[in-house]
């Protein structure tokens, strides 16, 4: 919402009050200034009378007029077509400095002297009023020759912006801006005083007939006009263009100034439209089609729906001769509520109605009356067609103790009152602690006591409420999402301390990408259905495909050992979210430095597996089970976490490490709930020393270690506390088998050990890889 | 005797010297020699024979022990510097990631509030049109819907767009005397340079009886806390709407660029937008049938208070994976 220093000022005396005062009280009140712009024009720019204007010898599309600018005549070359229709002009005589540093200096035109410029609007730093120059009118005041064009208050204006809350549509109007300061500011309103002059005696009946079906919830009143020599003013243009509503015919620019003026949703319909000559009458007839939808027909042709659209034929034209005036006035909420549910198309009105606009049919009719008699030669029909609907005001029993309660504060009644008054309440004293108070029908948005309090903090000011710590009882507050939250912190500064970065990345993903990948996506049945971009067309069932993104991106800033790690939430085929830690390391293992002579290793199985034991703790790996498009087939496992499989780490597939064009990667993707920390015990620690052992032992090259360890981990054996290969070697001469180291350590809780307790442990071990491996001692 | 002296002192290794030490104290040495010389001394004489003999060999052993000293010393001194190192060449070979900004600063958030006992919740991502719009006080046909453009899925769900429905659900679950806060992800159907499609948000209930929770209190904690979060800051409250919070109010902090003279972060204002306010509509109250309470609730955005504690010019390099920028925050 835009509104003018001097506009407002027609509705309520700001002359006591400086910009920065506005400033303060717009933000102060909740009506948050988005910009706020002082028009100042340079002194020398004053109003000029043209006295002659011909056309220059030398050029055709140049005038040479003799302007009296006050201090004497002046010859000026002007350039501007329409200034042959101009009589007061703004003139800006030599000296003036113009915005963008450009100064009016004596010049010849094509061999004419001209001692000044004739200005157009944007000329002098004002927004645009249309083409060529501008003609002054008395609209902005009575036109005195010499009189600095800056002197008159609508021009040297300040405009503001304000940028309004969706429950203020009480503001989207001058008018309403004006009686929210009038509350803030403790400034009465001026009245509005305007006495139509019947010109035509001819009553509107004589002319017009009204027909309404169905249940009303709209009021509307309606005129009958004639019209001639339609012409709108220049500070009607002037001040349209400051509040960016221009309008494309004088007509369009008087409803659009009264519209913008009152908050009364005002239309106009050219008779010709619906109406031939023959036809003696206008008959409007006005239906309800749904709750809050109302459509209006004339003579049989439908031409509105109430505060929503008007038919595009029935709008008027510079030719129109007589038209329909509608006013009008329903219920934001009932009409929002229908239009969304009706899906019906609306127009730039609907934008106000839908915010709540002003009621007061009788203001927003006078109002325009006032502009079409001083801009138009207009005959009125005499009184207006209605249809009204009753009522109910919100009521809401205002207690001062509870307004206090709730700002914080002590305020007083008298205070409320006075407040509530100002901004257009009906207030009545109960006793001497509560008010009865009537909602106007422009604060649609006030219901309850706490609308009320929000009121009086407004206009009582919020920064005038003290700080006050709330006393709480105590009660634990710890609950499991803080636990999870600060072991989710834990994990993830064991990530950087190994050296990962944090990802973020957005929870969707790109549907054909998982899919190609061997993921699942969102079930067609429970798809997103307005996605942002193509790219971004699903939920996420892993982080990894992002991740692979980041890395690309990174890749592309030429960093070379790309660690990253994210915790997030991925989706199921059914939507169903759980949490997930991802990791992926690309390129270089370590930073390079003199230690690898500018060389670092690039990341392989044994360091990434190594730095995600450092983030996640202790983990089995076994064969992978997972399957997916990432996944190398024979460097990949599951990670295994208390004997569950809870994620997998593998070598980025090759062809898809291609496809993305970075290096060497490996990625790792682990439920996030199975990191949770866990309770532990500690075991007794034996008092005797231990001995290490190691054997190696000649078996088949395909038996893997996790299934030597699962046997060796069955054996009942106190003794044997703790087992790990140590190596592997293969050669020629071992064929189908390899030779693996395998080190012990062995311990006693009772005793020091003896050579044959050792050698019992031995045995043993030796005895069960023969048994399930066929293993021979090498 | 007298040049043995010169011997140890002019010893110049530790394996020179103990070949000294093996010629003047062995078994077959110097002084041995001198002392199997007594049992030939007439004994008035041997007295003063053998005194001056161990005279001579207790200066000696001192000399002795004086040059091992040194000698050992040195010797250390060419063991260390043999294992010099130019230092300077290894500072930067530390391995360290670093946490996102955003996580970061959502960490500190938690911290202050979890400090004050609030506690934490979280919901999932995906809501229903009750909880993440209805209950709130946002019918559908609200206006104030326009500011918070959806995502939908085909069977009616949709992404929450702020973390308020966890506000609903916790109220829902629990009785009152409510204290919490709930951090979260969050959607909104836009994308261009300040708007990213998701984002994190930290939203604060608490809720007690009727006309104990104030907008005095609430001016209270936010206060106390933008001051924790970004120093010696004025904080200022300004009227606003919100349709689950009546009354409302957003809340600036003298910009901490400028220090409130006005520059181009605060677009000349010299106050920066931070976070929303008010006390919960009684509306909110109805949809979970709480009775006789008052409450106030408060939410924020994450991504915005990093940006501007760390001064990140670009909102959607957040999103990434931009080592160049998380690569700073080690």
């Amino acid at each position: 919402m835009i509104v003018t220093r001097s506009w407002l000022n027609e509705f309520i005396d700001l002359s006591g009050v400086s910009d920065e005062k506005l400033y303060e009280t717009f933000n102060a009140i909740g009506l948050e200034v988005d910009s706020m712009e002082k028009i100042e024009i340079d002194p020398k720019v004053v109003v000029g009378k043209i006295l002659s204007c011909e056309k220059h010898p030398d050029a055709d599309k140049l005038n040479v007029c003799k302007i009296d600018v006050g201090s004497g005549i002046r010859q000026i070359v002007c350039g501007a077509a329409n200034v042959v229709d101009a009589e007061y002009v703004a003139v800006a005589t030599i000296g003036t400095v113009l915005p963008g540093d450009f100064e009016i200096k004596h010049a010849k035109l094509r061999g004419v002297e001209s001692e000044g410029m004739v200005c157009a609007s944007s000329e002098l730093g004002l927004p645009e009023t249309g083409k060529g120059i501008m003609i002054l009118d008395e609209s902005i005041g009575e036109l005195e020759i010499g009189k600095p064009f800056g002197a008159y208050p609508c021009i040297a204006d300040t405009i503001i912006e304000l940028e309004l809350t969706a429950n203020r549509g009480d503001c989207l109007s001058i008018y309403g801006v004006a009686r929210d300061l009038s509350a803030a500011l403790n400034i009465e309103m001026k009245p509005f005083e305007y006495k139509q002059e019947e010109r035509m005696k001819l009553g509107i009946a004589r002319k017009m007939d009204l027909h309404t079906s169905g249940e009303m919830d709209a009021d509307l009143r309606y005129k009958l006009a004639t019209l001639q020599h339609v012409h709108s003013s220049f500070l009607i243009k002037l001040r349209l263009a400051m509040v960016k509503a221009e309008a494309d015919n004088p007509l369009a620019e008087i409803l659009a100034y009264a519209t913008h003026t009152t908050g009364v949703i005002l239309r106009m319909y050219d008779c010709a439209s619906f109406c031939s000559p023959e036809e003696e009458k206008v008959v409007v007839s006005v239906e309800a089609h749904a709750e809050g939808i109302i459509h209006v027909h004339a003579n049989g042709k439908h031409i509105s729906i109430v505060g929503v659209s008007q038919s595009e034929e029935s709008k008027p034209t510079v030719n129109s001769r007589e038209v329909l005036i509608e006013a009008s006035y329903i219920h934001p909420d009932l009409l929002a509520e229908a239009v969304v549910n009706e899906k019906i198309e609306t127009d730039d009105l609907y934008y106000k109605t839908s915010r709540g606009s002003n009621s007061d049919l009788g203001f927003g009719l006078g109002y325009l009356a006032y502009l079409m008699e001083h801009n138009t030669e207009v005959e009125c029909y005499e009184g207006s067609m209605d249809v009204e609907v009753e009522r109910e005001h919100e009521k809401v029993l205002v207690d001062a103790d509870e307004i206090s309660d709730i700002v914080g504060m002590e305020i007083e009644l008298s205070k409320i009152a006075v407040v509530l008054q100002k901004l257009g309440f009906d207030v009545t004293a109960m006793n001497d602690h509560q008010l009865a108070t009537k909602v106007p029908l422009f604060r649609h948005d006030i219901k309850n006591i706490q609308d009320i309090a929000e009121e009086i903090v407004r206009i009582v000011g919020i920064n005038n409420i003290p700080s006050k710590p709330l006393v709480f009882s105590e009660k634990k507050r710890l609950n499991e999402t803080s636990s999870r939250y600060s072991a989710k912190k834990d994990l993830r500064n064991r990530a950087v301390g190994v050296g990962f970065y944090e990802n973020i990345s957005y929870v969707f993903s790109e549907k054909e990408v998982l899919e190609r990948y061997g993921f699942e996506t969102t079930d067609e049945a429970l798809a997103l259905a307005n996605p942002i971009a193509e790219e971004l067309n699903t939920l996420r069932s892993t982080l990894l495909v992002n991740m692979l993104q980041a890395i690309k991106r990174n890749v592309s800033y030429s960093k070379k050992s790309i660690p990253l790690f994210e915790i997030g939430a991925v989706f199921d085929a059914e939507r169903t979210q759980t949490e997930k830690i991802g990791f992926v390391f690309a390129g270089q293992a370590e930073r390079e430095s003199v230690t690898n002579a500018g060389k670092p290793p690039v990341i392989d199985f044994a360091s990434f597996v190594g730095k995600l034991g450092g983030v996640i703790g202790h983990f089995d790996l076994v064969p992978c089970t997972f399957e997916n498009g990432l996944i190398h087939p024979y460097q990949s496992a599951d990670i295994v976490i208390d004997g569950k499989v809870c994620g997998f780490v593998s070598k980025l597939h090759p062809s898809v490490q291609e496809h993305y064009d970075i290096p060497v990667t490996f990625i790792a993707e682990i439920d996030f709930d199975v990191l949770m920390p866990k309770h532990i015990n500690a075991k007794p620690i034996s008092k005797f020393q231990g001995v290490y052992k190691d054997l190696s032992v000649v078996i088949d090259k395909n038996i893997r270690y996790y299934e030597v360890a699962k046997v060796l981990n069955g054996l009942d054996l106190p003794l044997l506390k703790e087992s790990y290969p140590v190596d592997i070697y293969t050669d020629e001469k071992l064929g189908e088998n390899k030779s693996l180291t395998i080190r012990f350590f062995i311990q006693s809780m009772e005793k020091t050990l003896e050579e044959s307790d050792i050698e019992h442990v031995m045995d043993a071990i030796m005895r069960a890889l023969q048994e399930n491996f066929g293993a021979e001692l090498r | 005797m007298e040049n043995l002296e010169v011997k140890i002192v002019q010893a110049d290794s530790l394996e020179a010297l103990e070949k000294v030490r093996i010629e003047l104290f062995g078994k077959k040495g110097l002084l041995a020699a001198e002392f199997a010389k007594m049992k030939d001394i007439p004994g008035p004489e041997k007295k003063a024979f053998a005194q001056g003999l161990n005279e001579k060999k207790a200066a000696l052993q001192q000399a002795f022990d004086a040059r091992y000293e040194v000698l050992k010393a040195e010797a250390v001194e060419e063991m260390l510097k043999a294992e010099e190192l130019d230092v300077s060449l290894y500072g930067t070979l530390a391995q360290k990631g670093a946490l996102h900004p955003v996580m970061e600063t959502m960490d500190k958030i938690i911290d202050y509030f979890v400090a004050l006992n609030f506690s934490v919740e979280t919901g999932g991502m995906i809501e229903d049109d009750f909880h993440n719009f209805e209950a709130l006080n946002l019918p559908k046909y609200h206006p104030a819907r326009d500011m918070q453009d959806t995502f939908y899925f085909k069977d009616g769900g949709l992404l929450r767009t702020h973390t308020s429905p966890v506000q609903i659900r916790t109220m829902l679950k629990e009785k009152p005397p409510i204290r919490m806060i709930a951090p979260g992800t969050v959607f909104r159907r836009d994308y261009d340079v300040t708007h990213t499609p998701m984002f994190h948000q930290v939203e604060g209930l608490v809720v007690d009886e009727k006309g104990k929770v104030s907008f005095a209190n609430l001016k209270a904690i936010l206060t106390d806390f933008l001051q924790y979060m970004f120093g010696d800051v004025d904080v200022r409250f300004r009227p606003s709407f919100f349709p689950f919070t009546e009354p409302s109010a957003e809340v600036d902090i003298s910009c901490i660029f400028c220090g409130g003279e006005g520059c181009r972060v605060c677009s000349h204002t010299g106050w920066i937008e931070i976070l929303g306010c008010g006390i919960v509509d009684p509306n909110v109250f109805k949809a979970v049938d709480y009775e006789d309470v008052s409450g106030y609730a408060f939410g924020l955005g994450v991504e915005r208070i990093a940006m501007l504690m760390h001064q990140i010019p670009d909102l959607r390099s957040l999103f990434e994976g931009d080592i160049r920028l998380l690569e700073q925050f080690r």
